[in-house]
């Protein structure tokens, strides 16, 4: 239990809202895309998050009951959306079916948009919480000056 | 010991429990967004009141010299457990990120004062151990 456990576990959530925003990105960017290697239109992905010890802190080596309480964060897989694709009446277009609907991806924009802005205030509070973290030990390294 | 009384044995505690308290609320806002997680909470007042007054209560009979006194105020363990006035949201998450930072902006102030009341103390013996010529 010390500073840079505060500051490990703060990395480790700028780490998880950075590859949340990346999916968010990946989102957004292909809300169009109709053809992916696999076949059919892209589908939407999601990070999901799991709670995990910090590995690296002393505490955790001694199996410390106090350290294990202090979790850092992990994007434990990116999962993919399995909702229906959105169909679209376009006959013209190369990957419409027999009926002219075309396959588009189950994105929606709007919600992408809402999630970008959740995980930048999330990693906002992430910056904050290390930035507190290391006021207070500058504040503790003045003792005795 | 007579030099370092209890006030700074105190103070060394309120920063050490603050650190905890700091570590934890950390931990809560980097899983704001963890599915099932729940928002812990440092039982801070309970610990530093069992840290402060465990030196009445757990003092060890000494009728030797050579037996070993015990400290009682450092290291601290206090309790951590999941905090029961958390709201559960759609995903089972039950951290509430404004009541986080607002907590910790209050830890980190609390800290901070703990911090400064230390460095006067510790100021204080300097200026007597220097006989008032020292540097404050």
């Amino acid at each position: 239990m010390d500073f840079f456990s505060s500051m490990r576990v703060s990395a480790s959530g700028l780490e998880a809202q950075t590859r949340r925003m990346n999916t968010i990105s990946s989102n957004i960017a292909n809300a169009e895309t109709t053809r992916t290697e696999e076949g059919g239109p892209y589908k939407r992905k999601d990070a999901i998050m799991t709670a995990t010890t910090d590995k690296e802190s002393f505490g955790e080596i001694l199996k410390d009951q106090l350290d294990q309480q202090v979790q850092g964060v992990l994007v434990d897989e990116i999962h993919e959306d399995t909702a229906p694709p959105r169909m679209v009446y376009n006959p013209n277009h190369p990957d419409a079916n027999e009926e002219g609907y075309v396959a588009m991806p189950n994105v929606n924009t709007v919600e992408e948009m809402a999630n970008m802005i959740s995980a930048q205030r999330s990693y906002e509070a992430n910056v904050t919480a290390m930035n507190a973290a290391k006021a207070m030990a500058n504040k503790a390294l003045e003792i005795g000056k | 010991m007579s030099g370092f009384d209890s006030t700074i044995q105190g103070l060394n505690t309120t920063m050490n429990l603050r650190l905890v308290n700091q570590n934890v609320i950390s931990s809560n806002i980097a899983n704001a967004d963890t599915p099932g997680y729940h928002a812990k909470k440092v039982e801070f007042e309970g610990a530093l009141r069992q840290a402060l007054g465990a030196d009445d209560q757990l003092q060890m009979e000494g009728d030797s010299p050579e037996h070993i006194v015990i400290r009682s105020t450092d290291p601290v363990s206090p309790a951590i457990a999941d905090d029961m006035n958390g709201v559960e949201s759609l995903d089972g998450n039950t951290v509430n990120r404004s009541e986080e930072m607002a907590k910790m902006a209050e830890n980190q102030l609390l800290y901070d004062a703990a911090a400064e009341m230390l460095k006067k103390k510790l100021g204080m013996l300097k200026y007597s151990i220097t006989e008032g010529g020292g540097n404050r």
